[in-house]
Formats: C-alpha cells, structure tokens, sequence
C-alpha cells in the first residue's frame, strides 16, 4: 500500500538509463572518471544490502562484516594470481570459503546476543585484518596488498578505455545482490528472520531453531559480501588491508542507517551516496578555492568523516529509519490526509 | 630465564593498558547497556591534552610534570565524556542500539576533528628521561616505563574498588549494575551514577591515552584503533561490568600476546580471538561475569 503506483516503472527507466548511459559520449557517465566512481558506489551499496540483511532484517548488529568482504577480495586474487583455477572459480571458491568461515565465526558468536554479539564479531573481524597486515606465507602482501595480476582475467576489465565494462559488471553484481536479498527476505525464511528480529523468544516458543535461522543468515549476506569482493577486486586492481578494516563495517553501518534499514533501497541508495559523496569532496578539498578556507575549518572538513559523522548522529537522534523511513512516513501521512 | 621475566613484565605492563580502557568501557556496560565506541576518543582527546600540557614544559618532562599532564589528559577525557553522555547519550534512553551507533558517529566526528587539525602523523610525546632507562629485575632488563604503566593501572584499579566499596555513589553504581530496575524503584537517582561512571571511563581513558601514546612512541589521532578492540575483547573475556575481571583478563591477554608474539612474530592477536572464541563456547558470561536473570 505505501509502495507509489509508480516507483517500479520508474525504476527500471532508471536503470535502463543508468545502464546505456556510458556507450553515449555526451553525458557525465561516458567519462571513465564518473564510470569508476559510480562502479565503486554500485558495489558499496550492494554491500550495504547485505549488511542490512543481518542488521536490518535480522536484527544482528555485526561488526565483523568486513571480514567476508575482505575474504571475498583476498581469496580470489591469490588464487588468480596463482593461477590455481580460473577467475570464475575463484570467484566461486572465494564465495565458498566466506561462506564456511561465517559459519564457523556466526557458530561461536551466535551464542552470544546484542551487544556482545557486535563486540565478539568485532574481534573476529579484527583477526582477519591482522590476518592480513601479518603476509602469513607470503600470501596477502602485507601492508601493501596485492595487485591483480591483469593477465588471468578477461581482457575487457583491463585498461581505461575499458572501464565501462567494469561499470556494468559492478551494476550486474548490484542487480544480482538486490534480487537474492529480496528473494531471501521475501521468502519463508525471511519472516523468520524478521520474526527473529522482533522477539525472539515466540519464535522460539514456535518451535524453531532460531540460532539456525541467525547463522542462515549471517552465511547468506557472507557469501554475497565475498561475491561483491571479487567484483571490487576487479574494479580496484588490487586487495589490500584497508578492504579488512573494521572501519569498513563501519562505514556500511553508517550507509544503511542514513538510507534506512530494512527498506532495501535505503541501504543501495544510502552506500551510492556515502560512497560517492566521501569521493567527490575528497576531490572537492584538492581545488584551489577551497585553500582559502582557514586551516581550522578546512582541516577537518576536508575529510568526508566529519560529515557523514554529523549527518549520521543527527539521523539517529532525530529520524530513525534514515531516508527511507522519512519517505515513508511522508507517504503514511499524505496517504492518511486523502481517506476520510 | 631473564627473557622470560621481561616477556612477563612487558605483557603486564601491556595489560595495564588494556584495563585502563576496559575498565570504563565495562562499567558503562555494566551500569547502563551501552556500547561505548567513543571510548577510543576519549583516549585520544586524552592524551592530545596530555601532550599539549607535556609540550608546554619542553622537549623532555620531569616526573611531577609528567603526571601532571597524565591528570589534566584524564579530566579533559572526563569532562568530554561526560558532554557526550549529557548531549547524546541520556537522550537516547533505553535504545541500546541506537546508543551504540550514536558513539560510533562521535569516533568518526573526533577522529575527522584531530585528523584535520593535526595530520595523521606522530608527534613525539615529552617523556621524563629515565623512562628509557631499564631497571634490574632478576637479571632481567625492563624498560622503565612499563613500570609506570603497571602502577598507573593498579592505582586506578584501588581507587576504582575504593570508591566503588565505600562510597554512597559506589554503592549505588554497583547495585545499579546488579539491577537497576530496583535501584530505580527504590527512589534513588541513578543518573547521576550514569554520569559518575561516565566521567570516571573517560578519566582512566584519558590517562591511558597519554600511557599508549608514551607506548606507541607518539600521539596521533589513529592510536585509540587496536586498543579499543582489546578492550572490548578483555570486556568480553573478563565479564560485562565487573572491573577485577577485566583486570584480570586485561593481564591475562597481555602476557599471553606478549608470549606469543615473542614465539611467533604476529601469532599473538591471533592467539587472543582463539583465546575469546574459547572463552565464549565455555563460559559466554565471561571469567568474572554475572549470568543475567
């Protein structure tokens, strides 16, 4: 009832525009520039999803999630690298991998509820970026990461001139991530898991195993945030430590709060513009104007934290439910005002 | 033998850090449910203060000048602490959830804050001279300001249980910890037990933030990082609110990564989450913690 009669036509036309816009010159989006830029966002808002999966939908306040994500890109670039199986096996076995691990990790941790939960997953979290930062065997690089060795994937994600189809598979992955989260939510399952959310203890009292229904869960956003690793390892050229960091989770807790959760095109909509938004006023802080500004306001404006901090504070202070939730509201009440 | 002792103090002397931050964030857990991610700035606003005061008296600092600026850190980190809980926290009362995402935020907003104002590099904290001098334990050599941590810890942790034992406020935290619902229905004010404890987190993390800053060879808005993950797994492994076991935890995690870490170098994080899962499977309380009704 709250859905607009026209916001399903209007979103394909959005994405059908979004789609073709890069193969037309004219437009901003046939740059290369704005193509990897909105590629990165694709990506973090299909993160995003599925972090509102577990946060939103599930009510699991996780901050571990980078730990999939971070498995998702380590994984499949040192199996390319290696040349151990082709890149769509890699991406495969990297999906595979997170998946195990969540399980693992989300069996421990599970036992544990609220905020013990988000301080335990933290620490596993944690583990896989020292993980990292250590090059146990020579494998992750260290501090510096790894660069894709360009010569084991297709040719058409290699080079600038080709940095649209870097675009459309990040938009692919996006599509893909936003149809199995609405399927997973939609499905029976789903209503567990939001049941779950809700209270916890009549599901229970139905019946079912709820640590089953969390760990389900918590595998199914994994594998997808390790699918959407692989993905940003393409569009990045390398896995390095700050994919691991826990600021990562983070910063993905921030964009499903500004956008709203469980929503679903909140938590899209809210990674877009956090993602967009920390790259361009990083650009923005590089123009001439801008060092005008005295050091002690342009210092800290200059970076996209302060901002997106505030704005984040003032959402959960005064509007719950973020942008989403807000647009709801606007519609329960103009929708209220029509019927008598 | 000699190694060993020094592996030992160092891993205490690391501990006593980890309880400087944990002991706050435990007790604000305790008392009030609240995962505290601003915990981390108030360590850092701590010690830039220190290092501010420290900085003022020249390149090097004497003892009382030293402990002068570890005090002023701390009630810098106090009061901004208590601003915090009277600006944001007690207006979200009894939303644990959105608590928790509000002090993320406030770590984003200090860390953009300090990272503007000051880069992201370190500046060399002004320490007394004999703090790079080692004292003879054993035969063994130990750096001397592990030393300074190790007290510094444990006169918090005896004040801590000297106030929380014989003072009215301390009763009332901990009874509040106990159950609040009853201290409340009992008509006495907890909110200014909130604030006790808020300001009292912020103090012992203000003065570890100029400790960790002596440690990690400078101050820098990026220091609080690793040590707030610490304290919340010597939280985690020591029990939710009670202050001895994060004690105890905070020594145990620091000798055992200081321990492995000299086996294996970077085996010693590694060892700490095993240790956590361990912890979790066995006794998801905590060593010391309570199981709540």
């Amino acid at each position: 009832m709250l859905r607009w009669k026209y916001s399903r036509p209007l979103l394909a036309l959005l994405l059908f525009v979004l789609a073709i816009a890069p193969l037309f010159a004219g437009n901003p989006l046939g740059k290369p520039g704005l193509q990897q830029t909105m590629a990165v966002a694709f990506l973090w808002g299909g993160l995003a999803l599925t972090y509102d999966l577990l946060f939103g939908f599930t009510g699991l306040l996780s901050f571990g999630h980078a730990l999939y994500f971070a498995t998702g890109v380590y994984v499949s670039c040192i199996l390319i690298n290696h040349q151990v199986v082709p890149w769509w096996l890699a991406a495969l076995i990297a999906m595979a991998v997170s998946s195990l691990l969540a399980f693992l990790v989300g069996a421990a941790s599970l036992r544990t509820s609220g905020i013990t939960f988000a301080m335990v997953t933290l620490a596993f979290g944690e583990a896989g970026h020292v993980i990292v930062n250590r090059n146990f065997f020579n494998l992750t690089g260290g501090e510096n990461g790894i660069a894709l060795d360009a010569t084991h994937i297709p040719q058409i994600w290699i080079g600038v001139v080709n940095t649209k189809y870097i675009y459309w598979t990040a938009l692919a992955a996006l599509i893909f991530t936003y149809v199995v989260i609405w399927w997973v939510t939609e499905s029976s399952a789903g209503r567990v898991f939001a049941a779950l959310r809700d209270n916890e203890q009549r599901v229970q009292v139905l019946g079912l195993n709820t640590q089953h229904f969390k760990l389900l869960s918590f595998v199914i956003s994994a594998a997808l945030a390790a699918l959407l690793g692989f993905v940003m390892l393409i569009a990045a050229g390398s896995a390095a430590p700050r994919f691991a960091d826990s600021g990562v989770t983070i910063s993905l807790l921030l964009m499903v709060v500004i956008g709203g959760a469980v929503t679903r095109w909140g938590a899209v909509l809210g990674g877009i513009f956090y993602s967009f938004a920390s790259t361009r006023m990083q650009d923005l802080t590089q123009q001439e104007s801008f060092k005008k500004i005295p050091h002690w306001i342009g210092g800290p404006i200059a970076e996209p934290a302060l901002l997106l901090g505030l704005i984040f504070i003032l959402i959960v202070m005064f509007s719950p439910g973020g942008l989403s939730g807000a647009y709801y509201r606007l519609r329960l009440k103009a929708l209220s005002h029509k019927k008598p | 033998m000699d190694t060993f002792i020094l592996i030992g103090i160092t891993g205490i002397g690391l501990g006593a850090l980890y309880f400087l931050i944990a002991s706050g964030l435990s007790l604000i857990y305790g008392l009030m449910g609240v995962l505290n991610f601003a915990h981390g700035s108030f360590l850092t606003v701590g010690a830039f203060v220190g290092f501010w005061v420290a900085s003022k008296m020249g390149a090097e600092t004497s003892m009382p000048e030293f402990i002068l600026a570890m005090i002023v850190g701390g009630l810098a980190a106090g009061l901004f602490a208590l601003l915090i809980e009277q600006l944001l926290i007690t207006r979200l009362y009894e939303r644990h959830i959105d608590q928790a995402l509000v002090t993320v935020g406030v770590s984003l907003v200090v860390g953009a804050l300090l990272g503007g104002w000051f880069g992201n590099d370190l500046r060399m904290f002004p320490t007394p001279l004999w703090f790079l001098t080692a004292i003879d334990v054993g035969g063994a050599k130990i750096p001397a300001d592990r030393v300074v941590y190790i007290a510094t810890a444990l006169l918090l942790l005896v004040g801590n249980w000297a106030l929380l034992k014989f003072t009215r406020i301390g009763l009332v935290i901990r009874a509040g910890v106990e159950n609040r619902n009853m201290v409340n229905a009992l008509g006495i004010n907890v909110k200014k037990a909130f604030s006790t404890v808020f300001f009292l987190g912020g103090f012992a993390a203000g003065v570890g933030g100029v400790l960790v800053s002596v440690y990690s060879n400078g101050v820098s808005p990026l220091i609080a990082g690793s040590y707030l993950i610490y304290g919340f797994i010597v939280v985690v492994i020591g029990g939710m609110g009670s202050v001895p076991g994060s004690f105890l935890a905070a020594m145990l995690i620091g000798i055992i990564r200081q321990f492995a870490n000299y086996y294996v170098t970077g085996l010693g994080d590694f060892v700490v989450v095993i240790l956590l899962a361990g912890v979790l499977l066995i006794k998801p309380q905590g060593l010391l913690g309570k199981v709540k009704a």
